[in-house]
């Protein structure tokens, strides 16, 4: 295996845990030595409504949006939004490199649930010949039951207060039926205010779900 | 025009399309037309693109390369360097001329601190002043960054642009370009002279990608540089394929300085340095500046932690990722930094008065031979000081040792010719 990012090869580290324990073991896609550049975050310490790193108690965006109605989505992420992790995601879905939909792979293991993605716009998808959410999740068992109609401006191009007043733009497929459902994790690339999440959670409710909702992202 | 020599993409291009020339990016069967590469991967939508040269903007089937002319320029005088070259100097200068004028490829294999930037300038010249383009590449960003500033002052009244990946573009039409081996793929038929310096570093040497692109981007004649070429060209020289100049002295007539081995025991490396080591460095930094090359990345941090509490110099560290690396290089050039830690990234183009080497576990496998006689010839490169120490500590005698040992040895009893 070569790293998706230098190209070098990956050596896996055979411990007799993995060995004699049977764990499924996930070939990396990262070389040690690229994967160091990116930055976790510490689950135990990061916010319980966003994921935000460093904040034990609820942060106060996240107080806002419980402020302003919204269950919170109790959301989870697994990386910092740092200076790697920028240029990963402009080689990605800037430049449009397909081959790094791997890269994260076995590091994205996120609670068993319901899995629904948080769907491109057609328009974007046309430009870059793939939808980037899907392709970092496409190990998981997906459900592609959201819509999204296309908006003049991408949310990476606007300010935080743009972002926030963004009108809903996602809606149910129709024909999906989510009466047998208890339970939905939603999926997204990057977690930056919320704004897109809970909108998704919105369209959900409206289409008549009633479990709960949360939300899992790579980045946060 | 601005784009002329070029081969770009639609995103890339600000300016009138109408006088390019529209090739199609990609073949039918997935060869990539920029760099010449077939691994195209097919994306969830359909069509193809190539992920070998997808940094410089992504070639996709279906769309268009688009390339511009590169017309003359007027005849000018360019060479405004004032220099003299040594008698082995000019002898290859001269061998070099001739092979350019015949349009013939060229190796030119000179020891580090031979002074080949300055063997060029007079090949270099005879292109320009029939108004020709001239490119000079290397691999590295801190080569290039070296060769800029010297080629500039070589060539004061030559417009010259300096290309590498966050560099802006240039904003009109030069005759001299010094770039990454990289920025080539954005070239086509465009160089009289292309000139390749450290033709066998990484991420230059092994790639067939920056092959093609730097056979494509000339449409001259090709120069290649080393102090450690690989066997393949060399054979070619030999053979007569193309043409060959040696120059084993440098250009302050002073031998290499030939490695001395120390023995040490490396199960402690990095956390704990050996003594011998620590006393060699405290007698090194009273009369030199000290490049410590390590062979891991991991390594610098513990090791100038320990060597800050042992020295009482100031000691930094430097590898390819890091953000302050350019600075680092300047203060440790000038002086401020008394001992530098680092990976292979400094073993090339860089030169440092009165520098002393230290290469630790330079029997790891990641020092090939010719790392290692990049790294030792760091040291000795000033006429005033030409004998600086270089010392491999080590734990087994291996085979690259023994190469770049003799290497060293052989070229200093060498004569030139």
């Amino acid at each position: 295996m070569a790293c998706v990012l230098c190209g070098q090869p990956i050596q896996i580290e055979w411990t007799l845990t993995k060995i004699f324990t049977l764990t499924k073991v996930r070939a990396p896609h990262l070389c040690r030595a690229c994967l160091r550049q990116f930055t976790r975050i510490d689950q135990a310490n990061a916010c319980p409504g966003c994921g935000r790193a460093d904040s034990p108690t609820l942060c106060y965006d996240c107080q806002r949006w419980q402020k302003a109605g919204y269950p919170l989505l109790h959301h989870r992420a697994v990386f910092q939004y740092d200076g790697a992790m920028k240029s990963f995601i402009q080689q990605y879905k800037g430049l449009g490199d397909w081959r790094l939909h791997v890269a994260f792979q076995d590091l994205i293991q996120p609670p068993k649930s319901t899995y629904v993605p948080i769907p491109t716009e057609a328009g974007h998808y046309q430009a870059r010949g793939f939808d980037p959410v899907l392709g970092l999740f496409d190990h998981l068992s997906l459900h592609q039951w959201l819509e999204k109609a296309d908006t003049p401006v991408p949310q990476a191009q606007k300010n935080r207060a743009g972002r926030l007043m963004t009108p809903q733009s996602f809606s149910v497929r129709p024909l999906v039926s989510l009466a047998q459902i208890s339970q939905i994790t939603l999926l997204d690339d990057l977690y930056t205010t919320g704004r897109t999440l809970y909108h998704a959670a919105d369209a959900l409710r409206e289409a008549g779900f009633h479990g709960t909702i949360t939300s899992f992202s790579l980045i946060r | 025009m601005r784009y002329a020599g070029m081969q770009l993409l639609l995103d890339d291009i600000k300016s009138d399309l109408s006088v390019a020339q529209a090739v199609p990016a990609m073949t039918t069967d997935g060869r990539c037309m920029r760099c010449g590469q077939k691994q195209a991967v097919t994306l969830p939508i359909g069509w193809r693109y190539c992920p070998v040269c997808v940094n410089l903007g992504r070639v996709v089937e279906g769309q268009s390369l688009f390339r511009f002319e590169a017309p003359r320029f007027p005849p000018t005088a360019s060479l405004t360097w004032q220099g003299e070259l040594t008698h082995a100097q000019q002898q290859a200068s001269a061998e070099l001329c001739a092979s350019v004028k015949a349009q013939r490829e060229h190796l030119l294999w000179a020891v580090t601190g031979a002074g080949k930037t300055e063997m060029l300038f007079p090949a270099i010249a005879q292109l320009l002043n029939k108004g020709g383009r001239v490119g000079v590449a290397a691999p590295r960003i801190d080569v290039v960054r070296e060769l800029a500033p010297r080629l500039a002052q070589a060539f004061a009244h030559t417009p010259m642009a300096v290309r590498y990946g966050g560099a802006p573009w240039p904003k009109q039409d030069v005759q001299l370009t010094v770039l990454t081996t990289h920025q080539l793929l954005r070239y086509y038929h465009c160089f009289d002279l292309l000139v390749i310096d450290e033709v066998d570093a990484f991420p230059f040497a092994h790639d067939a990608a920056l092959m093609y692109a730097a056979q494509h981007a000339v449409i001259g004649s090709m120069v290649w540089l080393s102090a450690t070429p690989d066997q393949k060209l060399l054979q070619q020289g030999r053979r007569g394929k193309i043409g060959l100049s040696t120059l084993p002295r440098r250009f302050h007539g002073y031998p290499l300085p030939v490695p001395k081995l120390a023995w040490v025991k490396k199960v402690h490396l990095p956390q704990q340095l050996p003594q011998p080591l620590l006393d060699q460095l405290k007698k090194l930094v009273t009369t030199h500046r000290v490049l410590l090359f390590v062979p891991d990345i991991d390594w610098l941090r513990p090791i100038v932690k320990a060597l800050r509490r042992q020295l009482n110099v100031a000691v930094q560290s430097v590898h390819a990722q890091d953000e302050a690396r350019e600075a680092k290089v300047l203060a440790f050039r000038a002086g401020e930094i008394q001992v530098m830690v680092t990976t292979t990234i400094l073993e090339r183009g860089v030169t440092i008065h009165r520098c002393a080497v230290v290469v630790l576990s330079a029997d790891s496998p990641r020092f090939g031979h010719d790392a290692l006689i990049q790294m030792a010839g760091r040291a000795g490169r000033a006429a005033d000081s030409p004998d600086d120490p270089v010392w491999f500590y080590v734990q087994h005698y291996t085979r690259d040792l023994q190469v770049a040992i003799t290497t060293i040895e052989q070229l200093n009893h060498m004569k030139a010719g």
